[in-house]
């Protein structure tokens, strides 16, 4: 029966090819390091929320007097509806762990350099669709948490003149949080962001297969400064094969990542639930400590330190645009970052101010 | 290209500080208290009640609401006093049902609009008949409390039945001995909310059964606001059945959630298991 459908396709598509020259006979290069792995990890992330994700959507209301009742239906009465329903929130937090990871790890081995400044950018643009994902979700369960949390969210564009009001009033559909807002971010969750992220995907893929695997900066000589006239793909004929050599590395990565998550499921399933995140939405209570998500609570902590807020919306703006573009504004040809001391400094400088305004944030 | 991004930074950033001040007021609350702020200054009752032409002893009541359990609830000032907390000019106008706040010997009425099978006992017992006859005896703020002065209304327990609040009228036995009659059904409903509130922490949907301790709950204050001792100890049993029926959906609740942290252990092996495995084929394969 297998042998049939292998012969049925090979005949159509030419599978065996397919395979070789895609799988066994693409080939990466001799020092790859585990931490490219962490692309195929977020990919695999993306896919566990995306089944997740569907099961939930089966279930799940959109309607501010239904909403909160039908995820405790999923959570109570819906059978294993607990464990979708964990694997999507805990899916999600720790999805957005690798691809911040994935990035760091492209930083400093310094992967972003030509001619991969495309793939950098559009890997940037990812993170950002994934943290509006985490932003839109937040939401959807229509409790205390998610509702207060949104408010704070949506009220920052208001510190812009003349187009913050409008900006606010896009996102919620009125003054305030309520099933209109509801209702638009269940579109963006569900059918406006994923065609855009998959888009992104396939062009992320696109573009490391066109242009070829960036060799690892550390040990061997770089092979990449050579002045970039033409196109010309970079490819590893004495490298080690793709499949299974590299494969069974990402596969490795990937039930790590999978048994962390079922680890803070098994014995951390309320990290991420202060009693708010159980408490029905009331717009008429404010709860006492409102804080966004553990991967906003820097830019969020930031905010509240900075006293005027267009500066401190202005700065993240600013800060974003830099992120995105840093491989056009790095014109020095050095990849390793080891040998890059100015570099090296700014770069711990700002990871260690990220992680104390992320714990700062929290309280 | 950096030249250029590097202008733009100067140029986004410069307006920044100019037109920074511009919403300064708004921008100093808007993190604070977002919006929820302006809904309930839109409140005309908590707007005046805490502005300065308010005199001071009765400043402090939108503070001490606060704190009570009545906004735990959401029961705002007009559910009690009437009128309408969204027209300032109209705020205290009959028409709109103001009633304001009540005399000594009306409080019982006022507070049992809401807490019916409580007024009806009461007004049974010796502490009803009291007030009656004398218009002295306690009413419902003599035990309770209001939000004048630095009190606010607590969440009922039974603690309020102590020696200092009941010998203001009366020896403290009698009400000892009630204290004891009460104690171990309150005992047993106080676990059962901390039981209902470990379970919501795990993720376990309980609104449905806490339905059923809060009636029990509301039926035995309704009952022990008799007064009556030994109606309390005849009825105590019946109490225990209604709280036992709960506490097993309490413990199928806890059962629950050793299943799910079984159960997700178990996956969780499992993909050690797998990685363990795909790391040795890795190995071998090398």
């Amino acid at each position: 029966m297998f042998t049939g459908i292998k012969k049925w396709l090979e005949v159509r598509i030419g599978l065996d090819d397919l395979t070789r020259t895609q799988l066994t006979e693409y080939r990466v290069p001799k020092n790859v390091n585990i931490f490219a792995t962490l692309g195929f990890v977020a990919l695999a992330g993306y896919a566990i929320e995306v089944i997740s994700g569907i099961f939930l959507l089966i279930y799940y209301t959109p309607h501010p007097d239904q909403a909160f009742r039908s995820v405790q239906d999923i959570m109570t009465r819906v059978p294993y509806g607990w464990l979708f329903r964990q694997i999507h929130i805990m899916g999600s937090y720790i999805m957005i762990a690798a691809v911040m990871l994935h990035m760091v790890t492209v930083f400093l081995m310094g992967n972003y350099k030509r001619p991969r400044e495309l793939t950098w950018v559009v890997g940037g643009l990812m993170l950002l669709v994934t943290l509006t994902f985490g932003f839109s979700g937040y939401l959807l369960p229509w409790t205390q948490l998610s509702y207060w949390a949104t408010t704070v969210v949506t009220s920052m564009p208001t510190a812009f003149p003349y187009v913050g009001d409008f900006i606010a009033r896009l996102l919620r559909g009125g003054d305030y949080i309520s099933g209109i807002t509801l209702g638009r971010f269940f579109a963006l969750h569900i059918a406006i962001l994923p065609p855009i992220f998959l888009s992104l995907i396939a062009l992320h893929i696109f573009l490391i297969r066109r242009i070829g695997i960036s060799a690892t900066p550390f040990g061997t000589s770089d092979e990449e400064k050579r002045p970039l006239t033409e196109y010309k793909k970079k490819t590893y004929p004495d490298g080690l094969p793709y499949y299974p050599y590299f494969f069974q590395k990402q596969m490795l990565m990937v039930m790590i990542y999978v048994a962390v998550m079922f680890f803070l499921i098994t014995f951390m399933p309320t990290l991420f639930s202060p009693d708010e995140a159980n408490t029905p939405a009331n717009p008429l209570k404010t709860p006492f400590h409102i804080r966004p998500e553990w991967y906003l609570l820097a830019p969020y902590q930031m905010l509240k330190l900075i006293p005027n807020k267009f500066l401190g919306i202005s700065i993240q703006i600013i800060l974003v645009g830099i992120f995105l573009l840093w491989p056009f504004l790095d014109s020095q040809k050095e990849k390793n970052v080891f040998k890059r001391p100015v570099l090296r400094g700014v770069f711990i400088f700002l990871l260690a101010l990220w992680g104390i305004l992320m714990f700062w944030g929290r309280y | 290209m950096r030249y250029l991004f590097i202008s733009l930074l100067v140029i986004f950033t410069f307006p920044s500080f100019a037109v920074g001040g511009y919403k300064e007021e708004f921008e100093r609350e808007f993190m604070s208290k977002p919006w929820a702020g302006e809904q309930i200054e839109e409140n005309a009752c908590i707007g005046c009640h805490v502005s300065d032409k308010m005199e001071p002893k009765l400043k402090n009541i939108p503070q001490n609401w606060q704190m009570s359990i009545h906004y735990e609830n959401n029961v705002s000032c007009h559910d009690c006093h009437g009128g309408d907390p969204k027209d300032p000019d109209m705020s205290m106008s009959r028409q709109r049902g103001f009633i304001g706040a009540p005399k000594y010997t009306e409080v019982p009425e006022f507070c049992g609009k809401c807490h019916v099978g409580i007024l009806k006992n009461y007004l049974e017992s010796g502490h009803g008949e009291a007030l009656k006859k004398t218009a002295k005896g306690p009413n419902c703020v003599t035990c309770h409390g209001s939000h004048k002065d630095e009190q606010f209304i607590q969440k009922a327990n039974i603690d309020i039945i102590n020696e200092q609040r009941c010998t203001k009228c009366h020896s403290y036995e009698r009400a000892m001995i009630m204290k004891q009659a009460l104690f171990l059904t309150e005992k047993k409903i106080g676990e059962l909310e901390d039981n209902f509130g470990r379970l919501k922490k795990e993720g376990v949907f309980t609104a449905d059964d806490e339905k059923p301790l809060f009636r029990t709950h509301a039926d035995f204050r309704a009952l022990f606001h008799t007064v009556d001792v030994d109606l309390v100890k005849n009825q105590t049993d019946d109490f225990a059945k209604r709280l036992s029926i709960i506490e097993e959906r309490v413990q199928k609740g806890f059962r629950e959630v050793r299943f799910r942290q079984n159960f997700s252990g178990f996956l969780l092996f499992l993909f050690v298991g797998l990685a363990i495995t795909v790391f040795l084929l890795g190995r071998r394969s090398e």
